[in-house]
């Protein structure tokens, strides 16, 4: 079969369903609670939990598991979908997306027969909400060089250090903590994973707040905490390789990237018309008609390069997955920043403003686009390492 | 769904690959046409391979790669799609062709008059100076036909790239062969398939210019290590990369809704395509930076492969232009 962008018949009936499920569940309560994701709101959390217990209950929370684990085990293009949909009807995206997507397939593989009973179904219906360890004051960009350590004492690890940048970390019940159980041995050999009870003992959980003014993270800190030698979670010292390996399932991650731009982009050309009707943009300046189309241009090029890396397998698709996320952050950027330098002066603490603000977070989290742009020139172009 | 490109597609680019490669640059059309990558467009019906506009970007972007200046892309896929739009066909082959498509917005340049002949002028016309045969869009009356002329001599145009030709057309009482009417909207649809293909030429220009930089990188040493070690050129090198990749990307997606998609997809990812033009020159721009002065220079062939970019980058109209069609667009859906 040559070049097609057409879905195959099977996927477009589940986004036929998908869509006229979320047509007659997802309320305006909802919708609200999912734009304001990350900010400070308590009742909007709870708001985004119940959203996540009504997806399970109706089958459509963590599609990508295996049936087996509450899953549907949906293929790449039924993810793909299914991120769409969510996300052009205004659906949140899930509290323990990292804990659905990066921790649990690595529970899956590694885990206990109990591990996996009692965790999983908790998690993917919001009942625990789940945080990722891995950032330090000194681990960012070079995340092997974590520093908090395990020590073996009994039947028991003892964990101290400090965590940083840890999402819903301050919330949390539970943590897959990356820690050093061997300092002996080349940084990335050295590194494990623990499943930690967040109300042991001995943590404490700060919140952390970013530039926008809101706490969507914490510093955690682990003074002397006793964690059961029974959480670890894959093989001593093989923590490197659950970190890096926990993508197994989750395989549409980039059409998110595209399509909360699709959103954002529909959302400024709505309050654009609303800023015209009340006289205070003139939407058919040409300067902002260019910028518009700038924007949308690199969308629609963005959205083929991440429908690529989904339905393609091997080296091309990390490839193209590490220019897209690079891509995706600088045109979130600057989309935000016509939205601000439009409107801003009209709604200065709308969401324009708040977005010129938080996207600047988009090209430092998950790996800066520096480490990321010194990591495709090595691999991709094969460039030599200083 | 698939996105990437079938065997069939891929033999037929290492075929074309050879093609060019071969001796005796002299031969390439009949090269060309030995191998079906002439009449990629003309349907089965009429003798031809009946492939889409996808294979014809295959092919275009070899061309691209190896800074082809034949008249292909002004015979194979303007000619052909235009005679097609016409009700009718043109089987390259010996007789190459160019057409008098009209920039966004205007009107056909020609008229002809009740006694079968043609008037008018165009500039800038694709392959008209290496053409045998004029396809050119005329009104007569409320009607647009296309009309084709032959023995017209087109004035060529001392472009900034001299692997593509252009040329302004000229006639005033020309004998002109009705090749049959011209719906609404037939033109546009012809010149967004130019586009397409010619973006897809683009593509393989601005990644062959991109793999000298990225090569010269490896083995220029300065300060006692290859340049391509210094994180700034690295840098600059991806920011190139990204940009071919992301065009690449709306390339195949506008080659493949040419024939598939719906007439305002089809359209808009063609007009896409133009507005993002500019950019996709900035390739051309950091090869000639990571080069230095040896890309500085007239022998050097990072020049004409950025000759070649910003040849497309103003073909039809500026980039911004586009941009602002685009950016309306946006604004309405």
């Amino acid at each position: 079969m040559g070049v097609d962008f057409r879905l195959p018949p099977a996927v477009q009936a589940f986004r036929d369903e998908l869509r006229e499920w979320l047509a007659g569940n997802l309320t305006d309560e909802v919708r609200d609670a999912a734009r304001r994701r990350g900010r400070d709101d308590d009742a909007g959390l709870a708001v985004l939990r119940s959203w996540d217990r009504t997806m399970a209950e109706a089958g459509w929370a963590a599609i990508s598991w295996p049936v087996e684990y509450g899953g549907r085990g949906a293929t790449a293009l039924e993810q793909l979908v299914f991120t769409e949909e969510t996300i052009a009807a205004g659906a949140p995206t899930p509290v323990n997306v990292i804990g659905i997507n990066n921790i649990a397939p690595a529970i899956m593989e590694y885990g206990t027969e109990q591990q996996k009973r009692e965790l999983l179904p908790r998690m993917v219906r919001a009942d625990d909400i789940w945080c990722q360890g891995m950032s330090e004051p000194d681990a960012g960009s070079d995340l092997a060089s974590l520093r908090t350590r395990a020590v073996r004492d009994g039947d028991d690890f003892v964990v101290t250090g400090q965590k940083t940048w840890t999402s819903n970390g301050h919330r949390a019940d539970w943590c897959a903590l990356f820690v050093r159980t061997n300092p002996d041995v080349p940084k990335h050999r050295g590194i494990s994973c623990l499943v930690v009870d967040m109300r042991s003992p001995g943590i404490e959980a700060r919140p952390l707040r970013t530039l926008t003014g809101d706490a969507e993270f914490a510093e955690v800190f682990f003074d002397d905490v006793r964690v059961p030698a029974s959480a670890l979670l894959g093989p001593l010292d093989g923590g490197w390789a659950v970190a890096t390996s926990t993508l197994s399932h989750e395989r549409a991650g980039a059409a998110r990237l595209y399509a909360m731009i699709r959103l954002r982009l529909r959302d400024l050309v709505a309050d654009l018309r609303d800023a015209e009707q009340q006289g205070l943009v003139d939407g058919d300046d040409p300067l902002v008609l260019a910028r518009l189309g700038e924007l949308d241009t690199r969308l629609a090029f963005l959205a083929v390069l991440c429908q690529r890396s989904i339905a393609a397998t091997g080296a091309a698709a990390s490839g193209s997955a590490s220019l897209a996320k690079t891509v995706w952050g600088e045109l979130e950027q600057d989309l935000a920043a016509l939205g601000h330098e439009l409107l801003g002066a009209h709604d200065p603490g709308g969401r324009w403003s708040v977005a010129r603000l938080s996207t600047r977070s988009l090209t430092i989290a998950g790996g800066t686009t520096q480490v990321n742009k010194n990591v495709t020139a090595q691999r991709v172009l094969g460039l030599p390492r200083r | 769904m698939n996105l990437e490109l079938s065997d069939e597609q891929v033999a037929l680019r290492d075929t074309v690959r050879r093609a060019l490669a071969a001796e005796a640059p002299d031969q390439t059309w009949e090269r060309l046409a030995a191998i079906g990558a002439l009449d990629v467009l003309v349907p089965t019906s009429r003798g031809g391979s009946g492939l889409a506009m996808v294979e014809a970007a295959i092919v275009s972007e070899e061309l691209g790669r190896a800074r082809y200046a034949g008249p292909w892309l002004a015979t194979a896929v303007a000619a052909v799609r235009a005679a097609g739009a016409a009700g009718a066909s043109f089987v390259p082959g010996e007789r190459t062709a160019a057409v008098a498509l009209p920039w966004p917005g205007h009107a056909p340049a020609f008229t002809l008059d009740a006694t079968g002949r043609v008037h008018g002028s165009q500039e800038h016309v694709l392959g008209a100076p290496l053409a045998h045969v004029l396809l050119l869009p005329a009104r007569r009356d409320r009607e647009v036909v296309l009309v084709a002329v032959e023995g017209v001599e087109a004035v060529a145009e001392a472009g900034l790239d001299a692997t593509t030709s252009l040329g302004s057309v000229s006639v005033d009482g020309a004998d002109g062969e009705v090749v049959g009417s011209l719906p609404e909207g037939a033109l546009d649809a012809v010149r967004d398939d130019v586009l397409v293909a010619w973006a897809a030429d683009a593509v393989g220009a601005a990644r062959a210019v991109l793999a000298l930089a990225v090569e010269h990188a490896k083995v220029r040493h300065q300060f006692g290590q290859p340049i391509g070690a210094f994180q700034a050129v690295q840098h600059l090198l991806v920011d190139a990369l990204e940009t071919v990749e992301l065009f690449a990307a709306g390339v195949l997606y506008a080659a493949w809704a040419a024939d598939a998609g719906d007439p305002s997809e089809r359209h808009l990812a063609a007009l896409r395509l133009k507005a993002f033009a500019a950019r996709l020159a900035t390739v051309g721009d950091i090869a000639i930076q990571v080069l230095g002065g040896i890309g500085y220079t007239w022998e050097h062939d990072a020049h004409r492969y950025l000759r070649r970019l910003l040849g497309w980058s103003v073909a039809f109209g500026s980039a911004s232009s586009y941009q602002v069609e685009v950016g309306r667009r946006a604004r309405t859906t």
